[in-house]
């Protein structure tokens, strides 16, 4: 179709008078009509197995550890939403269990489902749900607020105890940038062009 | 000022999740070629639940604020902390700069984003027509800085997880805690749940 039409204020815009770049803006709203990446499926795929590993290593090391009168105690990201659940609070450990450590993981394996496909040249059964998935869950991965909230515990701490930061910590914090690169690498409609190259071979 | 060409007015919608653009058939439910989403002209109820989702955060607003969030067990006291108390506290103990974040993050961002909100419902219950560029940046501000009050929560998990020394201290979570995080949460759906577009309905008609 040769009109594209702007999802934030409904301009309609011809794409003949547009010129090609990486990245068009609405002329009315400066909303993103769409972006390309210079990347490739590699690359996106490489930054999602990376993603991965890292996730593996927050998970299962301690994040922080904390020492006062000779006592040493220890949090490990699902350990610090179990923390709320034996308080009675179950609703907030879910939500901190769904913003840090489910939604990531989700968009790691979601990525890699959709796209080692497309670099082997065939289509993923179902890809359209995972990418609606994708796409509706993408406002819900909060490493970066984790990494920053990790920060200010640890402040908070600092003055009253021996508290240091753990090896699980710095993964998550490499995991966040890990994230970050992948979103840049992978606009919605990268995505969508190189599932259509794939789909022609 | 000439009106704008806009995907209603040439019969063309487009998808929200994956942005095509495709022709609109008049079905009732139309979906998606690309992505299977279903794709409306303008999200159907938009205004009545973003207003509903920020009619609820507001009122959750006050005890998440007024209310404690955290209490401190020491030997010698109990000690209630609400965001704000906590908040100068860090500032007390002498880092500042965190106190800005949290406070900024905390009590700044939250209250933007209901008042941001509530100006936007308004102004388009009004349909009014001026100034969609501000209410359109505005809107995207509160869609982007959202996420960052969810800070005090993460802060917390780890307090209460890694305070629990029954000899010296322990910390635990209020019940106020859990209207912050409504707060944070509610604000976010409403965010998501409200349709930019209605924002310049008014000067496509114009």
């Amino acid at each position: 179709m040769s009109v594209i039409v702007c999802h934030a204020c409904d301009l309609a815009h011809r794409l003949d008078g547009i010129t090609p770049a990486t990245r068009v803006r609405c002329v009315r709203c400066h909303a993103e009509l769409y972006r390309t990446s210079a990347a490739g499926v590699d690359t996106a795929i490489a930054l999602a197995v990376a993603g991965l590993v890292l996730f593996i290593i927050a998970n299962l090391y301690p994040l922080v550890t904390f020492k006062v009168n000779g006592t040493t105690r220890m949090a490990t990201l699902t350990g610090a939403a179990l923390g709320l659940y034996d308080q009675g609070y179950a609703t907030l450990a879910v939500l901190v269990i769904f913003t840090a450590v489910l939604v990531p993981l989700t968009q790691i394996l979601s990525f890699l489902y959709v796209l080692v496909p497309v670099r082997l040249g065939f289509r993923a059964p179902g890809q359209e749900t995972v990418f609606r998935a994708l796409a509706a869950l993408r406002p819900w991965g909060m490493t970066e607020v984790f990494v920053l909230g990790a920060i200010v515990a640890l402040v908070k701490l600092s003055s009253e105890a021996e508290v240091a930061p753990r090896i699980a910590l710095i993964a998550y914090g490499f995991l966040m940038l890990m994230l970050a690169a992948i979103a840049s690498v992978t606009p919605t409609e990268q995505i969508w062009q190189w599932i259509g190259r794939g789909g022609r071979r | 000022m000439n009106a704008a060409v806009t995907g209603r007015s040439l019969g063309l919608l487009v998808c929200s999740r994956c942005r095509a653009t495709l022709r609109a058939i008049g079905a009732v439910e139309q979906r998606c070629p690309r992505c299977h989403s279903p794709v409306h002209v303008r999200r159907p109820h938009s205004l009545a639940t973003t207003a509903s989702l920020v009619i609820t955060a507001a009122l959750l607003y006050i005890p998440a604020n007024v209310l404690p969030v955290m209490r401190t067990h020491t030997f010698f006291s109990d000690e209630d902390d609400t965001i704000m108390s906590g908040v100068i506290s860090l500032a007390h103990s002498g880092s500042w700069p965190v106190a800005v974040l949290v406070f900024f993050a905390s009590i700044v961002v939250p209250l933007l984003k209901l008042i941001a909100l509530g100006e936007i419902l308004i102004a388009v219950t009004r349909k009014s027509v001026r100034q969609p560029q501000q209410r359109s940046r505005l809107f995207r501000i509160v869609e982007y800085v959202g996420r960052w009050s969810m800070l005090d929560v993460f802060a917390m998990s780890l307090l209460v997880t890694l305070v629990q020394v029954q000899s010296l201290a322990t910390v635990q979570v209020r019940p106020a805690a859990l209207a912050f995080a409504g707060v944070v949460v509610l604000t976010m759906l409403a965010a998501q749940s409200f349709d930019e577009r209605l924002l310049w309905d008014g000067e496509s008609r114009g």
